[in-house]
């Protein structure tokens, strides 16, 4: 782990989204997503950059170097827009330094204030250390949707579904 | 009129079919899309899924009256099981069609598409409900304000599954 300097958040840029495929294409970080080869990686970091049209994406940088990204995947269904799932990734060797406590803090932040949500999701993989996070932030579960995700292995794993009253 | 009814693939020209459904607010009120823009674009999605033939449409006397479709993964770690969505004409409901149409779909996802499961979500008190639970689907989640029909008035998403193996 490095020590976290000058943690700063700012709105993602497109360019960040070259971090984003450099962490997912990590086997160890992948195995907490649904994606699993270089094209499936390349599709959801479009999506998930999309977002800085919606000024709903941020990076958190230390030193003035990426070192997380979080967004907020906003709903333009008029019926939901009052809730919005999101997604967030820190670089392994910054893990367990605060980054991930400061996206999702401003992650509740932006919510609340530019976006006006009420409600904030999130979906985790049963035994994704994240998990304590989220509890932690004050997400609660509200469902279990069992084996959502199954390897290459074969090996199954349960998708928590958490959600956090803003 | 059950004997009446068939059962195709869903064919793109059933998009006016889908989007007169979705349009009428008897309907509309179980899904999340209100607007006739998202209207017009959910329905679009939607019915593309017929160009993998994950989507039956039901037919009596040469009307369509129901449509249900398997909305496939697009991912490889999830593509053992998927969402499906259901709709019947509410001319010909409370005649079976809902039930055969369900277990068409299910016969093609297990059969056809050889997958381990299907679900889906309905809001709280939709009429779905009871047909799901006729098929033993089981209840794994409930996200309650999950859609905002007005200021004080919100609905639960629940989320129901079954599994073949």
């Amino acid at each position: 782990m490095v020590q976290v300097r000058n943690l700063k958040i700012r709105l993602s840029e497109q360019s960040d989204a070259k971090y984003l495929t450099k962490w997912l294409s990590d086997p160890e970080i992948l195995r907490w997503f649904p994606m699993c080869n270089e094209a499936e990686i390349e599709d959801a970091v479009k999506i998930w950059m999309s977002y800085t049209k919606y000024k709903a994406v941020i990076t958190a940088v230390c030193d003035n170097v990426p070192c997380g990204i979080a967004n907020l995947y906003v709903q333009s269904l008029k019926k939901l827009s009052h809730q919005s799932l999101f997604a967030i990734i820190v670089a392994k060797e910054y893990r367990g330094a605060g980054v991930g406590t400061a996206l999702i803090k401003e992650l509740i932040r932006m919510g609340k204030e530019d976006f006006k949500l009420e409600l904030l999701h999130l979906e985790v993989y049963e035994g994704n250390p994240a998990q304590r996070l989220y509890e932690r932030l004050g997400f609660k579960e509200y469902g279990v949707h069992k084996k959502f995700l199954k390897d290459l292995d074969g090996r199954y794993y349960n998708k928590i579904l958490m959600q956090k009253k803003l | 009129m059950m004997d009446k009814l068939d059962i195709r693939y869903t064919e793109l020209k059933d998009f006016e079919y889908l989007l007169t459904w979705l349009n009428d607010p008897d309907n509309n009120k179980w899904f999340p899309f209100s607007t006739s823009q998202e209207i017009e674009e959910s329905a679009k999605n939607w019915i593309n899924f017929s160009r993998y033939k994950s989507s039956l449409t039901g037919v009596v006397d040469n009307k369509v009256c129901a449509i249900g479709t398997l909305f496939l993964m697009p991912y490889r770690k999830l593509i053992h099981h998927c969402m499906f969505y259901m709709i019947v004409d509410k001319k010909y409901r409370n005649h079976g069609i809902g039930s055969t149409m369900l277990k068409n779909l299910i016969n093609l996802g297990q059969n056809y598409f050889k997958l381990e499961s299907i679900f889906t979500e309905v809001f709280e008190n939709s009429p779905m409900i009871p047909l799901l639970e006729k098929f033993k689907f089981n209840q794994f989640a409930k996200q309650e304000n999950f859609i905002k029909i007005d200021d004080n008035h919100y609905l639960a998403r629940i989320l129901f599954d079954i599994w073949f193996k």
